[in-house]
């Protein structure tokens, strides 16, 4: 296989740009050829990487208000200070009842208005970060799959998996050792989640695949809320007083949560044991 | 076949409406996201943005109701910001790539095997989960190259529609792609390699 496909047409696949016919060539020739597959893959990653990466920058408050309300001049009534100018002056008595009262109803009209907006702005903010988080976990777990590597510790030892992580993350979890008979521990990685360092623990249930995210818990829990399905993908969450876990898999979802109770059940277990106890 | 069927969102717009505020303030995030990667600080990506605005404001009557308001806006801002400090530096660097871009358009045999890696993409697989060294790397991009990579992937528009905005051929978008692609796996490289030798 020595005409392998240009780097224009690759990057053509994994943008959705190829026409039909170009897709069949495309498709006939990755069929065959690992190399060109293995880059397509990695054009398609590098693809997704990008998007997560370039979605970096956020509006500031305050612009965004100062952009909302420019938004919302009409392009044809530019002229508003000079129709202010030209008004009819009031009496002084009825002219100061009116200015109060206006600025009564202007207060109480501004007060509902920055509740709402305040409300809309938290609910949008909650909801995007919710579904970033989700997309991020995703794909981490659907690069861990198509990377075909094994993980940075390989290990079905729980005693082997948790001392790894010592000096890698700014904090500890317990691993349960009473497993079901179909689930094992195959390892684990440490990963990058919104920046911040999380283990990713690596199980299979059957022949399923499953990824069990555990990061430290901050002032705002961010997994509280997630949706429970991902483009196919089962997601179970928990939570501790410290610590917060995100399961992902194609697993059914019964077994996913089950998995997920015994990693929480260890945590919590753990911190209600003597102090002596390992 | 798309690679990523789960990355690629339905984009089709809502239903038409005429108000200006209505069309460009869902926009806001993502322009502002693109002009400070494109302007590198806060300041000048919200001069950009607020002048986008203004601009667009102004000529808003001639814009044409049910064509595609996203690319038109964002051709305003990339204007805005080709005339601005930071974008008049950036011009003679698009005069000589879209020089390259037309040596790429002629063919795929031109490209130098080395522009995809084909001896190492394990390496490049691993290397793509590192998001501060892809941060690092889309940083170095030349603007002609970031433009294409930021409308491309994280605004996920069409070549066509990257065409109209930065009003070259869409060859000339596709070589760029190709290139900035190529740029971004090697700077991945570098970084992978240079973190392997301090490891040794």
């Amino acid at each position: 296989m020595t005409n392998h496909l240009s780097p224009i047409v690759l990057n053509a696949l994994a943008d959705g740009e190829l026409s039909a016919d170009q897709l069949a060539i495309a498709k006939e020739h990755l069929d065959g050829c690992s190399s060109c597959t293995s880059n397509a893959l990695a054009q398609a990653l590098l693809k997704t990487a990008t998007a997560k990466s370039g979605q970096r920058y956020a509006v500031p408050r305050d612009f965004q208000e100062r952009m909302k309300r420019l938004a919302s001049q009409q392009p044809s009534q530019p002229e508003t200070p000079a129709l202010r100018s030209n008004r009819i002056p009031l009496p002084a008595s009825r002219n100061a009842f009116a200015g109060w009262a206006t600025a009564a109803i202007v207060l109480v009209l501004l007060g509902s208005w920055i509740f709402l907006e305040h409300h809309a702005l938290r609910t949008n903010v909650a909801s995007t970060e919710n579904a970033a988080l989700v997309t991020e976990v995703c794909d981490l777990h659907i690069a861990t799959l198509a990377a075909n590597q094994p993980p940075q510790v390989v290990s079905s030892d729980r005693h082997t998996v948790k001392p790894w992580f010592q000096g890698k993350l700014p904090f500890s979890f317990n691993l349960p050792d009473n497993l079901p008979d179909d689930t094992k521990l195959d390892g684990a990685n440490l990963t990058y989640l919104h920046n911040r360092p999380v283990a990713q623990l690596l199980y299979s249930i059957g022949r399923h695949h499953v990824s069990v995210f555990i990061q430290e818990r901050t002032s705002v829990s961010e997994s509280s809320n997630l949706p429970t399905e991902h483009s196919g993908f089962q997601i179970s969450t928990f939570s501790t007083q410290d610590l917060e876990g995100i399961a992902v898999s194609d697993v059914d979802p019964t077994r996913l949560s089950s998995l997920v109770g015994l990693i929480q059940r260890a945590q919590t277990d753990a911190n209600s044991r003597p102090a002596s106890t390992p | 076949m798309t690679l990523l069927p789960w990355r690629r969102k339905v984009r089709e717009s809502g239903p038409q409406t005429s108000s200006f505020e209505d069309l460009a303030l869902p926009l806001l995030p993502a322009l502002y996201n693109v002009a400070f990667w494109l302007a590198r600080n806060a300041h000048d990506a919200e001069d950009l943005v607020q002048e986008t605005f203004l601009k667009a404001l102004r000529g808003f009557s001639s814009f044409e109701p049910g064509s595609n308001f996203k690319a038109w806006i964002f051709r305003i801002l990339r204007n805005t910001y080709l005339t601005s400090r930071s974008g008049l530096a950036s011009l003679r660097t698009v005069a000589l790539e879209d020089e390259l871009g037309e040596q790429d358009e002629s063919g795929p045999t031109l490209h130098p095997e080395g522009a995809i890696d084909r001896q190492t993409p394990e390496l490049n697989l691993i290397r793509l989960g590192d998001q501060a060294a892809l941060h690092v790397a889309m940083e170095k991009l030349p603007p002609p190259l970031l433009e294409v990579i930021l409308l491309c992937d994280v605004e996920e528009m069409k070549y066509k529609e990257i065409a109209a905005i930065l009003e070259v051929p869409i060859g000339t978008v596709m070589s760029r792609i190709a290139r900035a692609r190529a740029f971004l796996r090697k700077e991945l490289q570098t970084s992978t390699a240079a973190t392997r030798e301090i490891r040794i």
